[in-house]
């Protein structure tokens, strides 16, 4: 059973945020693969969006959301209160036009953009 | 315990039936699995409520530990 304080302030929160993704690292540190193809389909889409951590607190989270949405693994987007889906479900309605449909913009030109690689160190310089 | 694919499939199509159901080890190393479900039972349900009926059919092995992770594809068979 889910932690009552902890499920009143996601669904607080969820319900404070028309876009609010809940992912293994942040946006600019993904820490999961999943949760940084979100990222990327997001960032894509350009709008703007709320995200949570849930790494400091993975299973109490997964308890929550068990009981407010059958759903238990992350990455968890979630448009204007409601669970759209992980990171299959997401890149799946992207491609076809439905996740901009839902978040009431436009679709974009381009694919979404993979991340910069992780800046280079300079080159070692011999003295 | 490892993941039975025929069985996944068979605990999909007996949720879900009439269903057309592929359950694919991605990787060979039984944590990357793929299930293809399609079926008109899909019509007019959003695609997180299609998952959550795939997901639910194979909970128990979920449950037991068999599987870890499954990723899901789901369609409306002509859509």
């Amino acid at each position: 059973m889910a932690d009552p304080e902890l499920k009143a302030k996601v669904e607080e929160l969820i319900g404070a945020n028309p876009v609010l993704l809940f992912m293994k690292g942040t946006p600019e540190a993904p820490r999961c693969g999943f949760s940084m193809r979100v990222v990327q389909v997001l960032d894509a889409m350009n709008v703007e969006y709320g995200a949570i951590d849930i790494l400091p607190a993975l299973q109490p989270l997964r308890e929550v959301t068990a009981e407010i949405s059958d759903w238990q693994t992350f990455p968890q987007l979630y448009v204007k209160g409601e669970l759209v889906g992980g990171a299959d479900i997401v890149e799946e309605m992207f491609e076809s036009g439905e996740l901009a449909e839902a978040l009431g913009v436009e679709q974009p030109d381009a694919a979404p953009t993979p991340q910069a690689p992780p800046a280079q160190s300079p080159p070692l310089q011999i003295e | 315990m490892a993941a039975d694919l025929g069985e996944l499939k068979e605990m999909i199509e007996a949720a879900l039936p009439g269903a057309t159901v592929e359950v694919v080890d991605e990787t060979g190393s039984g944590d990357h699995l793929l299930a293809t479900v399609s079926t008109p039972r899909f019509e007019g349900l959003s695609r997180i409520d299609q998952h959550r009926l795939v997901k639910a059919a194979v909970k128990e092995r979920f449950d037991d530990g068999a599987i870890h992770a499954l990723s899901v594809k789901t369609s409306v068979p002509g859509s």
